[in-house]
């Protein structure tokens, strides 16, 4: 069987160069491609707020529901600049009113989808839904 | 008729049965010893490496260093075999690594480190805890890593699938270590409630106690009773969570509390302390998913001595089996490492090279003595190969790249003997002057004494190799000795099979009757028509002199005018670089998660990518080179490493150093956003160094230091071609100082120490325990800990208390048990964390590194560059500094720098093969002295050693290639043939002159009949070569040997006659005028 393998590695550069001479002439297809999907639209998207108080300090604070989870990861979907979005590992604290302090990964002023939804998949473009129906919501 | 060693080997040998015999029972156990020795990709490195952690609690870097770190390296220093001594003193803990001298035997130095440290450690503080010892080698790199990522699965299950395998897979034979990276593990969490506990009066430490004294379990003894022994235990061990949670932490009124009363108990995974997560990328296969998914990665390392690609298989078909039981189907397992099948790979891609190699030089040999010399030939050289792979085998060689190379280096020098043989018994059979029996027999009388010199002086030439020091060496050994004995049996070859087969093979043409003459052949007219001349006239042979010399001198030229760059050794093209991003100090996982993600999903559109990897807060899978620079202890919160893996490089046009080097721009770009800093780690093709680039800074104190190193910084940074620049000292990281009021705590009763371990266990968390159950492979271990949303901010702090020890104390009246809040006796101090203090080899150094890419691929261009602009700094106290090159300066009273990194290997081997030449140059000299018995001729013999230079420095401009170790290597072993070329065709000359020729009618004879075998063995060397022109690492050597070997070779034919007659002139003008 080791010998079979050996044979077969050894094969391998010669069928390798056979190959590559074959189709030389046209690309590699990249699995990723660039899809312009329309944009999805979602209930929420909120900035990373700030608050706390004096003593406390600054504190990041984002909605509850935004949140997701992933066994012991938090998560939250990231708007970027170009209105796609991504998943961000976070690390929270505590829960004040609705809202949960973050500990790390977001910064002040991005924006986050505020209400998760598992069907928002990273690279997704998103926009925010001008008039929000209890349809859409509770899709 | 005087016959020599060959002569009377062939006698015996030409028409002996035992002859073919012989020839098969070599090739069967070559053929056998190529499966059996181990295959590897790297040649195998002993560089016996200690790392010892000394850990001293609470202790600032600088204590560290004073109290533990320097006494220690002292100690260490007196150690016989000991080469480095590097320290780091961080806050806490020093480690200090002990590299030993290239091949000092491993276990032995283990002992001695052992009794020094043994010896010493009375010495060391009160405080400092036992040293943690581990010795590093090159079997610790894993040869295999498996992927297990999965759509749905969390880090916790991946990680309990993971370990299954690891189980599974530790009972296959010859298997190293087994880790795993990334994931969580289970962990009974007891997160502690601060306002349940002051209501209840429990202290943290209390808490602890309980749950260390519950978790015993002893036998106390037996009972004899009847004659028989009853055994008697006592105690539980603790074996799930919900024990934890029944235990009794205390008693309030009269009531007992649970530890469930006062704690949330949580059994599952541990708080998230790394990111690891896996993606396919641009080149991935079709139908490949697209996104990133949290990922575990299993290591299997191999045991010393092992085959790679045998245990890989091995592993890969037993994971094979697990996937149908172990390995849930939502679970993806995916190979991203298999130094197994690159190892074959590699071994098979030489073999293959060599192959050509054979097949090229046997179209040579046949275009010049037809196709049944051409055949003799071809069948001398495996014979040769096969030995000297039985050699490897039996001196425990693997085959690696290094070994493999030594092959491939000679197949135009081993076919040689054989060739020169064979030549001329073709000639003399063609001559038709003796019957054929007698003709083979004269003819190789007439060649085999100066073939035994002329091998000797190859093997002289590549033998003194083996007197390479340093790491270098290890990569460098394998090939003289290798060389040397693939020369050594194809001198045997030459002499024993060669004749046999051309005895049988060869016929004596049909053809043409008449008697041989070399005046009538093209070369004898050719030379005529060249050589001529020149000997006529010695104002012509002075003006081909003088074209000749200018050539050189034109030649080496090219070197200063940097036509021709020096550079160690060229990156191979390998399927993997790693991308190392260090954020500020006391930035956190999730931010620096943050970044690691941003950069690979730039890579992920890298075209050139098939998929990515990223560990964050764990360190990669390490290689050879993050063994040296140990990045096995990059686990901190602000360091990720992603790995990178390419399209297999059949696939792609790029090589993956052109590819690292088109990316790093974009990378640093998006690490620089967040003030991180983002390297692209190639796998260095040498030996690997902390990097390429490394001022090391010395100085009075480390704030001079530092502020020196942040200029020479500054330097590198604008120097053109210099990337990845970095200093290893960290940015101010704030540090909250809780300083302990000493009388409010005496007053109190509460002990300084009972305040660190309670601050500890509340924010670090503190292991109690283990949870004893034998389902789990992994321990599971039980950590009392304050959570997450409880240890924010200094605020958080104020809820702990501490518990009054009372009259224990000694100093005070309260009642032992009362609960005082920490807050009323710290007091907050606000500091910057102390830098760690590096020390090398007794000194304190600050390190600046940087590699080079683009602009300049050579780092000794680059440095000489900076060294002006450093020489130009502004100092304190106003002197300059000048950059020093091959040792550190004698005192540290005044700033100095030196360089270090891929410099002091280069210089290392150059200085090396530099002097191994010139042993060369003497021993050849003395080889040449006692066969010709002349001072002079071995002179005249060896200006073909200079003359080769006209070829290899241009060459090496045509390609516009480095001018590498490997093309040294060419130089010195184009040296030992062009001397035997030299060899050939002065011997010649003599055994014409001895015949009672005419000196110039014996010159130019000399050059005509020689000619054509030194023609085909240079051009067997120089086809032979072509091969590895297309190896990037291997390409110096071949254009040594193509250009060098081609310019050399006319040259040779031309001048050293030349040379010989206007020597041998003069004499014959006397000898003459005695008569």
């Amino acid at each position: 069987m080791s010998v079979k393998r050996r044979i077969r590695v050894y094969l391998l550069p010669l069928l390798l160069a056979l190959a590559v001479s074959g189709c030389g002439d046209h690309a590699e297809t990249p699995v990723i491609k660039e899809r312009q999907p329309a944009a999805v639209a979602v209930n929420s998207i909120v900035p990373v707020r700030t608050g706390g108080n004096s003593a406390q300090g600054e504190l990041l604070l984002i909605p509850e529901t935004a949140l997701f989870r992933n066994g012991e990861m938090t998560g939250v979907l990231v708007v970027g600049k170009d209105q796609r979005i991504s998943q961000r590992w976070i690390r929270t604290g505590r829960s004040l009113n609705g809202d949960v302090v973050v500990l790390g990964g977001v910064d002040k002023g991005e924006l986050v989808v505020g209400e998760y939804n598992p069907g928002l998949l990273e690279g997704v473009t998103v926009i925010k839904s001008p008039n929000v129906t209890e349809e859409v919501q509770s899709k | 008729m005087n016959e020599g060693i060959a002569g009377k080997l062939a006698k015996q040998f030409i028409n002996s049965k035992i002859t073919p015999l012989l020839m098969v029972a070599s090739l069967l156990v070559g053929i056998m010893a190529t499966f059996m020795t181990p295959r590897e990709e790297e040649p195998q490195i002993v560089v016996p490496m200690v790392d010892l952690y000394i850990p001293y609690p609470g202790a600032a870097p600088a204590e560290v260093e004073a109290r533990v770190a320097k006494p220690i390296e002292r100690t260490l220093t007196e150690i016989p075999g000991v080469d480095y001594v590097y320290s780091t003193s961080m806050p806490d803990f020093a480690l200090v690594t002990v590299r030993y001298k290239v091949g000092e035997d491993a276990e032995r130095s283990m002992v001695k480190l052992w009794s020094t440290l043994m010896k010493n450690m009375d010495k060391m503080p009160p405080g400092v805890q036992f040293p943690l010892m581990k010795k590093v080698s090159i079997d610790d790199v894993p040869v295999l890593n498996l992927t297990f990522w999965s759509k749905t699965k969390s880090p916790y299950e991946l990680r309990q699938s993971a370990v299954q395998v690891a189980d599974e897979l530790k009972k296959i034979s010859n298997i190293g270590d087994v880790e795993i990276k990334g994931g969580l593990k289970r962990q009974i969490k007891i997160e502690l409630n601060k306002a349940k506990l002051q209501q209840f009066n429990v202290s943290p430490m209390q808490i602890a106690r309980q749950i260390q004294q519950g978790n015993t379990q002893m036998t106390s003894g037996d009972f004899k009773q009847m004659n028989q022994e009853l055994v008697v235990r006592s105690g539980k061990f603790i074996e799930s969570a919900e024990e934890v949670s029944n235990i009794v932490v205390g008693i309030y009124g009269s009531a007992p509390v649970y530890l469930r009363d006062v704690a949330t108990i949580v059994d599952g995974p541990e708080e998230v302390n790394n990111y690891n997560f896996f993606g396919w990328a641009a080149a991935a296969p079709k139908g490949s998913l697209s996104g990133e998914y949290p990922a575990v990665t299993l290591t299997v390392a191999k045991r010393k001595g092992g085959d790679a690609s045998v245990l890989a298989d091995k592993v890969m078909s037993r994971v094979d089996g697990l996937r149908k039981t172990t390995i849930p189907s939502s679970i993806t397992v995916s190979e991203t490492r298999n130094y197994g099948a690159t190892a074959s790979e590699k071994v098979f891609t030489l073999l293959e090279h060599l192959l050509m190699a054979v097949v090229a030089v046997t179209i040579v040999v046949g275009f010049f003595l037809g196709w049944r010399g051409a055949l003799v030939v071809l069948a001398s050289v495996p014979i040769t190969f096969a030995l000297t792979l039985l050699i490897y085998y039996l001196l425990d060689y693997s085959l690696n790249r290094v070994t493999l190379f030594a092959l491939i280096f000679v197949t135009g020098i081993v076919v040689d003997d054989s060739i020169i043989i064979a030549e001329n018994i073709h000639r003399h059979f063609a001559m038709k002057r003796q019957p054929k029996l007698q003709a083979a027999i004269t003819a190789i009388n007439e060649v085999g004494n100066p073939t035994i010199l002329a091998t000797f002086t190859v093997i002289a030439a590549v033998l003194p190799m083996v007197f390479v020091s340093g790491l270098m060496g290890p990569y460098m050994s394998p090939m003289p000795i290798g060389a040397s004995l693939a020369m050594i049996f194809s001198l045997l070859v030459a002499l024993i099979a060669t004749p046999w087969l051309s005895f049988r093979l060869l016929k004596i043409e049909e053809g043409h009757h008449e008697e041989y003459d070399i005046t009538k052949t093209g070369y004898y007219r050719l030379f005529n028509n060249i050589l001529s001349p020149f000997i006529e006239s010695s104002f012509k042979r002075w003006l081909a002199f003088g074209v000749v010399g200018l050539m050189l001198v034109g030649a080496i030229a090219l070197v200063p005018l940097k036509a021709v760059q020096m550079k160690m050794l060229p990156f191979d093209n390998k399927n993997e670089f790693q991308v190392i991003i260090d954020m500020p100090d006391g930035t956190s996982l999730e931010q620096t998660a943050r970044v690691a993600k941003e950069v690979a999903s730039y890579l992920k559109t890298v075209p050139e990518v098939a998929s990515y990897q990223y560990y964050v807060g764990t360190n990669a899978p390490i290689n050879f080179n993050g063994l040296v620079r140990h990045y096995y202890l990059r686990q901190k919160a602000n360091m990720a490493d992603i790995q990178v893996n390419l399209v297999h490089k059949g696939e792609r046009k790029a090589q993956s150093h052109d590819i690292a080097k088109r990316v790093r721009a974009d990378v640093q770009k998006i690490a620089l956003r967040y003030n991180g800093n983002a390297k692209i780690v190639e796998i260095p093709p040498g030996p690997p160094v902390l990097s390429t680039l490394v001022a090391e800074i010395y100085g009075p104190s480390q704030e001079q230091q530092i502020a020196l190193a942040k200029q020479v910084k500054r330097v590198f940074e604008e120097t053109p071609g210099v990337v990845d620049v970095d200093f290893l000292v960290e940015e101010d990281q704030k540090v909250y100082n809780l300083v302990v009021n000493k009388e409010r705590a005496a007053f109190r009763g509460v002990s300084a120490e009972q305040i660190a371990q309670t601050l500890r266990m509340s924010l670090a968390g503190m292991d109690v325990g283990v949870m004893h159950t034998d389902k789990q492979l992994d321990p599971v271990t039980i950590q009392v800990r304050l959570p997450q949303s409880g240890r924010t901010s200094l605020q958080d702090l104020s809820g702990i208390f501490v518990q009054s020890q009372g009259m224990g104390t000694l100093t005070t009246r309260l009642r032992a048990g009362q609960m005082i809040p920490l807050s009323e006796l710290v007091k907050v101090e606000e500091n910057i964390q102390g830098k760690s203090i590096y020390r090398k080899d007794l000194r304190r150094v600050v390190y600046v590194t940087a590699d080079v890419a683009g602009a300049t691929e050579s780092p000794v261009y680059a440095m000489l560059d900076m060294d002006k602009k450093i020489e130009k700094l502004n100092l304190p106290g106003g002197y300059s500094i000048s950059p020093l090159y091959t040792g550190a300066a004698p005192s540290d009273d005044k700033l100095s720098m030196k360089w270090d990194g891929e410099w002091q290997i280069t210089f290392e081997v150059f200085r090396d093969l530099g002097t191994a030449f010139a042993v060369v140059l003497v021993i050849i000299y003395l080889l040449i002295i006692g066969w010709f018995q002349s001072f002079k001729t071995p002179l005249i013999m060896m200006i073909a050693i200079p003359l080769s230079l006209v070829g290899i420095i241009p060459g090496h401009w045509l390609h516009g290639a480095f001018f590498t170790a490997t093309s040294m290597i060419g130089m010195i072993a184009l040296a030992g043939i062009m001397v035997r070329n030299s060899v050939l065709l002065i011997d010649f000359i003599q055994i014409r002159r001895a015949e009672g020729a005419d000196l110039k009618q014996a010159v130019i004879e000399s050059a005509a009949v020689r000619t054509r075998p030194i023609i085909l063995t240079s051009g067997a060397v120089v086809i032979g070569s072509v091969v590895m022109l297309f190896d990037p690492i291997f390409q110096g050597l071949a254009i040594s040997l193509i250009w060098g070997g081609v310019l050399s070779t006319i040259l040779t034919l031309v001048v050293v006659p030349l040379v010989y007659y206007m020597a041998e002139k003069k004499s014959t003008v006397t000898v003459k005028n005695k008569k």
